[in-house]
C-alpha cells in the first residue's frame, strides 16, 4: 500500500527528485544506446556465408568450392543427366531420340529443329555454363591469392578448374559456335565481351589445358574417380584435337589415356561399363547422396507406353546389327501390347543405393577417337584395331571397312552406337564428319543447314549487343 | 424520462457547439463565473450519468471552480454536494464534456454524447508525432475504421483499394492469401522489389517481404505476405503517408510512403461485449471465352495441314487416341467452384478514466473455388490497454497481437490448364474415382491436387509506448516492439503426381519443408517540448531509432518415402537435404527530429530532419541524412475571410525535402561464398554468393508537393487538389547482366533519376444532412505520370533495351506488328531499321505504357434513419497484356480464346490471326514469338468496378432494449464493366486466379 502510494506520488503530483531520477534513467540509457552506435550498423557474416579470400586457405573450403562446381556441372547445364543436359536435348535435336511430350515446348522445339532465339531451355543451358565458367575463375583467382593452401592441392584444385574451364567452353562452341572465352571474374569485363572465333576459343582452351594437364597429377585423388585427374584433361585435348584437325595430337593423347593400363582397362561385360567400379571410367560425377539413382536413369527410363518424354529412334535401332550386347545391355523394350517403344537403359537405377555415376568421359571415347585420328592420318591398320577393339567388346566380330571412307563411317556408326544420349556425342560426330545436313536431312523434317548452332540467347544480346552477329538463321 | 434528458444533454452540447469548438481538454474552456456573494445552502445534488447504451461508470463530476469532485459508480450513479447556481461539469475520456448549470432540480440525469470530432479537428497520427488535421503541412490520407470494417475482406490492403488517392493497389491472385502489391505515388525504383512503402503498426515496423521461402510456394503470385496477418476489424485507422513533409522523418525508408496501422483502443465506460458472425461465397467473376471442341480440333488439323506434317502419334487430342466430340467447360470444371467465407470477429472493451483495455479475437475461413476442397483459415486476438496517470502525466500504452494461419491449397494455380486444356481431354478421374492417366496419353492437371502446399504462419505483434511529462510542455517517452514472425510450408509431391507408367513409387515422393523466422525489436526514446510564445506555439521533437531485426531460414528437400501419406514426415524420408539454412541480420539506427512553429493557428512551419544509418550498406556507406520543410497557410482565419458564409476552411500547403531507401536484401555487398547444401563426394559445396560491390549506396528520393485543401458551406463541400513531383536519383539497382558474368545481376547505384508526379483531387460532400436522411459522396483521382528523366550512357547499358528517357519505366519495347501477310499467312512486323531483318535490338521499338493514366474512387454513403447503403466504385484507366499472351500457339495442344478464329487459311486472305501451325513450322513459331512480343499483345485493360458494396440495418434500440443490433450485406468486386476479353483486367502477373466476387451476409450485436 505504501509502495503504491509512493508509486503513485512519483508518477502523480511527482517530487522533484522523483522527476529527476525519472530522467536521469531515461537518459542514461539513450546515452549507452548513443555511445554503442558506431557499431550498431555493424552486423557479423550470416551463418552460411564465408568471406571470398578465406575460402582458399583452408583445404577443406578449398575443395569444396571446387566440387561445387561439379555439382552444378551435374545437376545443371551441358554434362547434366537432366533434360536440359545435351544427352537429353542434342538427342533430340539430332537423330537418337524421339520425342512424346508436349509439342509445344522446349523441347519440341529442339526436336523440330525449331528452337529460337527465345526458347527458354536454350537460354538456360547458356546461363548455367557460364554460371559454372564463373566459379572456375573464381578458384583460379583464390588459388591464386591463396597463402596457406599447400602447394600440392593449390596445384590440384587449379588444374581441375582450368580443365573445367576449357571444357565448358569447347562444348559451348561446338553447340553454339563463336563464344566469349571468359577468364576473369571482373563484370565490368564479362558485360561488354565479344563473341570468341572458334579457333581461338580452342587455342584458349589447349592454353588452359596445357596447364592444368602439368598441374594435375595422375593419382585420382580418390578411387571413386570424380574428381578429374591428368588422363581426364588428356583426353579433353584429344577430343579437342579431333574437333580441330591436328590428327597426330588427338591421337597422341588417346595413346596417353589408353596407355594408363595400370588405370584404365576395358570392361568386357556391358552389363558393368556403367557402374560405379567400372575400370574404363576416366572421370564421373559423385552423387549428391547415396541413395538416389543418376539423373540419366529418371530422364531416359519409362516403364510404360507411350513414353511422356523421349524414346530411341528407329533409325538408331535399325543401325544395331544383330547380337549387339549394346543393344542388349543398353536398350530396353517397353510395350503396351500393340507398340513397342525404347528407351536408353544405361543408367538402370532410378533409387536405391546407388551402384552406378554419370559418367562423363570413359575409355571406348580414346580408343574411336584414336580410330578416327589414324585414320585421317592413314594409318588404316592401327585405325582397325582400335575400331574392331570396340565392334569385339559388343560382340560384334571385325570390321568389314577396307578403305579410309569406309573405316571412318564405321567409326561413325560405332560412336553411334556406343555413345547414344551421351552428352550430344552423336551431334558432335556428324558436324566433325561434316554431315549434319546430309546425314539429319533424312530423318528430321525440320533439319536446315543453319540448325547446325543454336542461337546465341536474344536476351543476352539485349543485354550485350558486343555478341552480334547472331548465328545465321535466326 | 429517458427523452427528457436525451434532449436536455443535447441542448447543453448545442450550447456549447454554439461557444465555439469543444475541445478535449475542459480547462481550456474559460466561461467567467462571476462570484457569487450570496450565501446559499450547499445541498447535495444526485442522479446518473449514461450515454446512448446505458449507464456510464467512471465519469468524473465536478464543481466547477472548486475542488469538489466525485465519479459515478457502476450503475452510473453519483451524488455531490453543490449550490444552485454553480456549474457541474460531466467529464469522460472519449466523451464530449458536458457542463450543466445547476437548478432547483436536486436529480439530475445526464446523457453523454460520444466525441465525433468535427473533421478538420480530426487528431491525424503522423508517426512520431500527432496533428490536428486542419494544422497538418504533409499529405496524410486517412481511412477509418467505419471503412474498412463493411468489407468482406480478410486483409488490410484489399480494404484500401480505390479508397485513397495517390495509391495504388493490385490484388496478385484471388487464391487466399495471395496478396496484394501496392504504389503509392508509383514507381520509384528500377528495382521491381524495392517499391514497398513502410508498414507500421501501433509504432512498430513490420516488414513487408515475404516471409516464405520463396522456392515453396509455386501457387502464389508472391511469397506469403505478414501483412496477411492483420486482421481488418482490428483497425482503427490506416493514415498513409506520402509526401516529403509527412515522410522525411522515416527518412531512408520513407521514399515509398509510410503506412501506419492504429488499431482499436478501449473505451472508458461499462464493459461491452461485441460479436460479429459473417459467411458469403464467392466465385471467379469472369472466364474467358474459349474454342469449342469442334473448333479446336479443326484448329489442330489445321495446323498440321499447314505445316506439311502428319498428325503425329503423340497428337493424342486428335490422332482418335481421345474421343474427338468429348466436351467438358474446363474452367468451370476446375476453378467453377464456390469458395465459402467464414468471419467470426468479439471484442470486450471498457474500463476507468484512467485504464482502457479491449480485448478482441477473431477467426475467418475460406474455402477455394477448386474442384477439391482447400481452405485458408486464420484466427488471432489482439489485446490493447491504456493507462494514463490521474494527473495526466504518466501515460503507458500496451498493445499485443498474435494471429496463426494456415493455408491449404493446391502445389500449382491451375487457371493455366483451365484455359489451355484441351476441350476434348478425357476424364479427370476413373470410375473407381483413380486419376485417369488415360494409358498415359495424358497429363491430367488433377495430379498437382495430389501434391499440396500448407502453409502455418505465426506472428506476435507487441508493442508500447510509455511518456512522462516532466516538466509542464516537456514529455519524454519511448516507444518499444517486439515482433516474431514464423512460417512452415511445405510443398508435398506424393508420387501419385507422376503417370504410373514412370514407374516411380513413394520413393520418388518428394516434400520441399521451409521454415522461416523474422524477428525483430524496435526502441524509440524521444522527448518532445511544447511551449507558447505569445500567439505562436513551438512544438520540438527529438528521437532515435534502434531497430535489429533477424531472420532465419532453413529449407530441406526430402525424396524417398515409404508411403505417400508419411510425405509430411521429414523423418521418413530415405533423403533429406538442407538446401538453405540461412540467418541473416538487418539492423538499423537512426535520430530523427521535428521543429514544428504554429503561428495563431494561421501559419504552420514544419522541419523535419533524421540521420539514418544501415547495416545493408558496406563500411564508410551506412549513413546518411534526410530532411525535410513543410509550411501551410489557413488562410481561412485571415480577417477577410474569417467570416466568409461560402469558404469555411481554407489552406494552402506546400513541402519539400529528401528520403532514402534501403530495400535491398542484406549483405550485398560482401564478396562471399555460401554453402550450396548439395553434396559431391559426401562434402556440401561451396559457390560464390553473388557479384558484390561494396560501394554501393543510398538512393535518394526528393519529393515536392503543393496543395489546396478547401470546405464551403461549413465544411460540407471538401475539396483537395494536390500536385506533387518525386524525383529518385542515385538509383540502387540489380543492374542486369549478361551471363557471361556469371550472374544475372550486381547491385549498383546508377546515375539515373525517375520522376513521379501528378495531380490528386479528393472532393467529399455531404450531399443530404437531415435528421433521418444523410447521403455522403466521395470522390478521389489520380492522374499521375512516371518517366525516367536521366540515364546517362543508356544506350550502352543493360537497360537499353527496357528503358527509353522521357517515358515510364514501366514500358514495353515491342515490335510493331503490321498484319498478317496474305499470301503467306504469317505475321509480319516492322523492320525499323529497314535491314531486311526482323531483330528484338533493331526492331522492337514500340512503346507500350503499363502504368495506369488515371484511377480513383467514387463512393457513396447514404443512411436512412436504420438503415446503411455504402458502395464504392473504383477505377482505371490502363493498358496491359491481353489475354492470349498466355496461350501456346495457335494449333499447338493448348486451347485458344475465341479471337483466333478470324485466322489466315489461304492466300488472298485478310486475317487477325496468321495461319494455324505446329512448333516445327519455322517461319510461323518465330512470327508467333514475336506476335507475344508485339504490340497486339497490349490490350485496353481499363476497368470501372463496383468493388464494394455493404447495406446494413440497426435494429431500433427500443426493440432491442439494451442490445444494439445490426444486420449487414456486404460484397466485393459486384460488377466490372470493362473492353477487356480476359477473365480480370487486374492483375500483376498474367495466369493466376482473378480476384474473386464475393456475397457476404452477417449479424452484429453488442451489449
Amino acid at each position: 500500500m505504501k509502495l503504491n502510494k509512493n508509486i503513485e506520488s512519483c508518477w502523480g503530483a511527482g517530487t522533484f527528485t522523483c522527476r529527476l531520477a525519472l530522467s536521469a534513467v531515461i537518459i542514461a540509457i539513450a546515452a549507452l544506446l548513443l555511445a554503442g552506435c558506431d557499431d550498431f550498423v555493424e552486423v557479423d557474416l550470416p551463418n552460411s556465408q564465408l568471406n571470398t579470400p578465406n575460402v582458399f586457405e583452408e583445404k577443406a573450403t578449398a575443395h569444396a568450392a571446387m566440387t561445387e562446381v561439379y555439382t552444378r556441372m551435374r545437376d545443371n547445364g551441358l554434362f547434366s543427366g537432366n533434360f536440359r543436359g545435351l544427352s537429353f536435348s542434342m538427342g533430340l535435336y539430332a537423330d537418337d531420340l524421339d520425342y512424346y511430350g508436349n509439342p509445344g515446348n522446349g523441347y519440341g522445339q529442339y526436336y523440330a529443329n525449331s528452337v529460337t532465339v527465345t526458347t527458354a531451355e536454350v537460354r538456360t543451358l547458356f546461363n548455367t555454363t557460364y554460371n559454372q565458367i564463373y566459379g572456375c575463375n573464381a578458384i583460379v583467382e583464390g588459388i591464386g591469392n591463396s597463402t596457406a593452401l599447400p602447394a600440392a592441392d593449390k596445384d590440384r584444385i587449379l588444374g581441375e578448374a582450368l580443365f573445367a574451364r576449357a571444357m565448358l567452353h569447347f562444348y559451348l562452341s561446338e553447340i553454339f559456335g563463336p563464344i566469349p572465352y571468359i577468364r576473369t571474374t571482373d563484370y565490368e569485363q564479362n558485360r561488354h565481351v565479344s563473341r570468341t572465333p572458334i579457333a581461338q576459343v580452342r587455342a584458349l582452351c589447349l592454353e588452359d589445358l596445357d596447364r592444368a594437364v602439368s598441374l594435375l597429377p595422375l593419382d585420382y585423388l580418390a578411387p571413386s574417380r570424380t574428381r578429374p585427374n591428368k588422363m581426364a584433361a588428356r583426353a579433353l585435348v584429344g577430343k579437342i584435337g579431333l574437333a580441330s584437325g591436328d590428327y597426330e595430337m588427338a591421337e597422341n593423347e588417346a595413346s596417353a589415356v589408353i596407355n594408363e593400363t595400370a588405370l584404365y582397362q576395358n570392361v568386357q561385360d556391358l552389363a558393368q561399363t556403367f557402374l560405379k567400379q567400372s575400370a574404363a571410367t576416366i572421370w564421373q560425377f559423385s552423387p549428391a547422396n547415396n541413395s538416389f539413382g543418376t539423373l540419366e536413369a529418371s530422364t531416359f527410363i519409362f516403364n510404360a507406353g507411350p513414353p511422356t518424354n523421349g524414346a530411341l529412334t528407329q533409325d538408331l535401332l535399325a543401325a544395331f546389327p544383330p547380337g549387339d550386347l549394346r543393344r542388349q545391355n543398353w536398350v530396353r523394350a517397353i510395350s503396351d501390347g500393340s507398340t513397342t517403344w525404347h528407351h536408353a537403359y544405361k543408367y538402370k537405377a532410378t533409387s536405391g543405393t546407388v551402384a552406378e555415376n554419370s559418367i562423363v568421359f570413359r575409355l571406348p571415347d580414346m580408343y574411336l577417337l584414336r580410330a578416327e585420328a589414324r585414320a585421317r592420318l592413314g594409318e588404316l591398320t592401327t585405325s582397325k584395331e582400335d575400331l574392331n577393339l570396340i565392334r569385339n567388346l559388343a560382340g560384334v566380330g571385325n570390321t568389314g571397312a577396307v578403305s579410309q571412307s569406309e573405316i571412318l563411317s564405321d567409326i561413325l556408326l560405332q560412336n553411334r552406337l556406343e555413345f547414344f544420349c551421351e552428352h550430344g556425342h552423336r551431334f558432335l560426330d556428324l558436324k566433325r564428319y561434316g554431315l549434319l545436313d546430309t546425314i539429319l536431312s533424312q530423318t528430321k523434317p525440320g533439319w536446315d543447314s543453319d540448325d547446325a548452332l543454336l542461337p546465341i540467347p536474344e536476351a543476352e544480346i539485349l543485354l550485350n549487343p558486343n555478341l552480334l552477329p547472331q548465328n545465321p538463321g535466326y | 424520462m429517458k427523452n427528457f434528458s436525451l434532449r436536455k444533454a443535447a441542448a447543453v452540447l448545442l450550447l456549447l457547439n454554439a461557444a465555439g469548438h469543444v475541445s478535449a481538454h475542459a480547462s481550456e474552456l474559460r466561461i467567467p463565473l462571476k462570484p457569487n456573494h450570496i450565501q446559499v445552502q450547499p445541498q447535495t445534488i444526485g442522479g446518473t450519468v449514461s450515454d446512448a447504451r446505458g449507464p456510464l461508470p467512471g465519469v468524473t463530476v465536478a464543481v466547477k471552480g472548486k475542488t469538489v469532485l466525485t465519479t459515478t459508480d457502476a450503475l452510473g450513479n453519483f451524488s455531490i454536494d453543490a449550490q444552485p447556481g454553480e456549474m457541474l461539469v460531466f467529464s469522460f475520456v472519449g466523451y464530449k464534456t458536458a457542463e450543466i448549470t445547476l437548478g432547483s432540480n436536486t436529480s439530475l440525469k445526464i446523457l453523454l454524447e460520444e466525441d465525433v470530432l468535427s473533421l478538420q479537428d480530426v487528431v491525424v497520427n503522423a508517426g512520431y508525432y500527432s496533428v490536428k488535421e486542419k494544422e497538418r503541412t504533409g499529405s496524410i490520407a486517412r481511412v477509418t475504421a467505419s471503412e474498412i470494417d463493411n468489407q468482406p475482406v480478410t486483409e488490410m490492403l484489399g480494404a484500401l483499394q480505390g479508397r485513397v488517392a495517390g495509391v495504388n493497389i493490385i490484388q496478385t491472385s484471388g487464391t487466399p492469401g495471395g496478396g496484394f502489391d501496392i504504389k503509392i505515388r508509383g514507381q520509384n525504383s528500377l528495382r521491381a522489389a524495392g517499391n514497398n512503402p513502410l508498414f507500421i503498426i501501433d509504432g512498430v515496423p513490420i516488414s513487408p517481404d515475404g516471409i516464405g521461402s520463396g522456392i515453396n510456394s509455386p501457387v502464389m503470385v508472391r511469397q506469403p505476405s505478414p501483412l496477411s496477418t492483420i486482421n481488418p476489424e482490428q483497425i482503427e485507422s490506416i493514415e498513409i503517408l506520402k509526401d516529403a513533409d509527412a515522410t522525411a522523418i522515416y527518412g531512408s525508408r520513407g521514399a515509398n510512403g509510410v503506412v501506419l496501422v492504429t488499431t482499436k483502443r478501449g473505451k472508458a465506460g461499462k464493459t461491452r461485449f461485441t460479436a460479429k458472425f459473417a459467411s458469403g461465397l464467392g466465385s471467379v467473376a469472369k472466364f474467358t471465352k474459349l474454342l469449342n471442341t469442334q473448333e479446336y480440333v479443326a484448329m489442330r488439323e489445321e495446323a498440321y495441314l499447314n505445316s506439311g506434317s502428319a498428325i503425329p502419334p503423340s497428337a493424342y487430342d486428335i490422332n482418335g487416341t481421345w474421343d474427338r466430340t468429348r466436351r467438358t467447360d474446363w474452367q468451370d470444371k476446375l476453378l467453377g467452384g464456390v469458395a465459402e467465407f467464414t468471419n467470426v470477429d468479439a471484442a470486450v472493451s471498457g474500463g476507468s478514466n484512467e485504464t482502457q483495455f479491449v480485448l478482441t479475437g477473431n477467426f475467418n475461413k475460406q474455402t477455394g473455388v477448386y474442384i477439391k476442397d482447400f481452405a485458408y483459415k486464420k484466427g488471432g486476438m489482439r489485446l490493447n490497454v491504456n493507462h494514463e496517470s490521474p494527473n495526466k502525466k504518466f501515460k503507458a500504452t500496451m498493445n499485443v497481437g498474435y494471429t496463426a494461419q494456415k493455408n491449404d491449397q493446391p502445389r500449382l494455380d491451375l487457371t493455366r490448364d483451365a484455359v489451355r486444356l484441351a476441350p476434348n481431354s478425357p476424364e479427370l478421374y476413373t470410375d473407381t474415382g483413380e486419376l485417369n492417366w488415360e494409358n498415359n496419353t495424358f497429363n491430367n492437371p488433377m495430379r498437382q491436387l495430389e501434391g499440396q502446399y500448407v502453409s502455418h504462419t505465426k506472428d506476435l505483434v507487441t508493442g508500447g509506448l510509455l511518456s512522462y511529462e516532466v516538466l509542464p510542455g516537456l514529455q519524454i517517452r519511448s516507444n518499444l516492439g517486439y515482433t516474431s514472425i514464423s512460417n512452415d510450408e511445405y510443398t508435398a509431391s506424393p508420387s501419385t503426381i507422376y503417370s504410373p507408367a514412370t514407374g516411380l513409387g513413394p520413393e520418388w515422393a518428394s516434400v520441399v519443408a521451409s521454415s522461416s523466422k523474422r524477428s525483430s525489436w524496435i526502441m524509440e526514446p524521444q522527448a518532445q517540448w511544447v511551449r507558447e510564445f505569445g500567439k505562436g506555439r513551438l512544438d520540438v521533437l527529438a528521437g532515435g531509432t534502434f531497430q535489429s531485426q533477424t531472420g532465419s531460414q532453413l529449407v530441406q528437400t526430402a525424396t524417398g518415402f515409404p508411403s505417400n501419406s508419411l510425405i509430411y514426415n521429414l523423418a521418413a524420408a530415405t533423403t533429406r537435404t538442407t538446401q538453405l539454412d540461412n540467418i541473416v541480420e538487418y539492423r538499423y539506427q537512426a535520430f530523427f527530429g521535428r521543429v514544428n512553429y504554429n503561428w495563431k493557428g494561421k501559419y504552420v512551419l514544419n522541419l523535419t530532419g533524421r540521420r539514418d544509418g544501415s547495416s545493408r550498406f558496406g563500411p564508410g556507406k551506412q549513413f546518411a541524412s534526410f530532411g525535410a520543410t513543410g509550411f501551410a497557410w489557413i488562410f481561412s482565419k485571415e480577417n477577410l475571410l474569417k467570416n466568409s458564409d461560402l469558404l469555411s476552411f481554407g489552406k494552402l500547403r506546400a513541402s519539400y525535402g529528401t528520403t532514402g531507401s534501403d530495400q535491398i536484401g542484406d549483405y550485398q555487398f560482401l564478396d562471399t561464398y555460401s554453402s550450396s547444401g548439395i553434396g559431391y563426394d559426401n562434402v556440401i559445396g561451396m559457390g560464390p554468393s553473388r557479384l558484390f560491390n561494396p560501394n554501393f549506396a543510398w538512393e535518394r528520393n526528393r519529393k515536392f508537393e503543393v496543395a489546396l485543401e478547401t470546405g464551403f458551406f461549413n465544411d460540407r463541400i471538401f475539396l483537395t487538389a494536390g500536385y506533387f513531383r518525386n524525383v529518385s536519383d542515385n538509383q540502387l539497382a540489380g543492374l542486369p547482366l549478361p551471363s557471361t558474368t556469371g550472374f544475372s545481376t550486381i547491385q549498383a547505384n546508377l546515375d539515373a533519376s525517375v520522376l513521379n508526379n501528378g495531380f490528386e483531387f479528393t472532393l467529399r460532400t455531404e450531399n443530404v444532412k437531415g435528421r433521418n436522411f444523410n447521403w455522403t459522396t466521395s470522390f478521389n483521382l489520380t492522374v499521375a505520370r512516371n518517366e525516367l528523366l536521366e540515364f546517362p550512357d543508356l544506350e550502352s547499358s543493360p537497360y537499353a533495351t527496357s528503358y527509353l528517357i522521357g517515358q515510364p519505366l514501366n514500358i514495353r519495347k515491342l515490335y510493331h506488328l503490321e498484319g498478317v501477310d496474305p499470301q503467306t499467312g504469317i505475321y509480319t512486323f516492322k523492320d525499323v531499321n529497314g535491314d531486311g531483318q526482323i531483330t528484338a535490338l533493331d526492331d522492337r521499338k514500340t512503346i507500350a505504357d503499363l502504368n495506369p493514366k488515371f484511377y480513383g474512387g467514387l463512393q457513396n454513403q447514404f443512411r436512412y434513419k436504420d438503415i446503411s447503403l455504402d458502395f464504392l466504385f473504383q477505377f482505371v484507366k490502363q493498358e496491359n497484356f491481353g489475354e492470349e499472351s498466355f496461350f501456346g500457339m495457335p494449333g499447338t495442344e493448348s486451347n485458344q480464346p475465341v479471337s483466333v478464329r478470324d485466322h489466315w487459311q489461304q492466300p488472298g486472305d485478310v486475317a487477325s490471326h496468321q495461319m494455324y501451325a505446329t512448333v516445327g513450322n519455322t517461319a510461323a513459331s518465330v512470327a508467333y514469338g514475336r506476335y507475344i512480343e508485339s504490340d497486339a499483345m497490349i490490350k485496353d485493360a481499363s476497368f470501372i468496378r463496383l468493388k464494394s458494396l455493404s447495406l446494413s440495418y440497426n435494429v431500433p434500440a427500443k426493440w432491442t432494449k439494451k442490445v444494439s443490433l445490426r444486420f449487414f450485406f456486404e460484397a466485393q468486386n459486384l460488377l466490372t464493366i470493362t473492353p477487356y476479353d480476359g477473365a480480370d483486367p487486374e492483375f500483376t502477373v498474367v495466369g493466376y486466379l482473378p480476384p474473386l466476387r464475393i456475397w457476404n451476409t452477417g449479424i452484429q450485436f453488442s451489449f
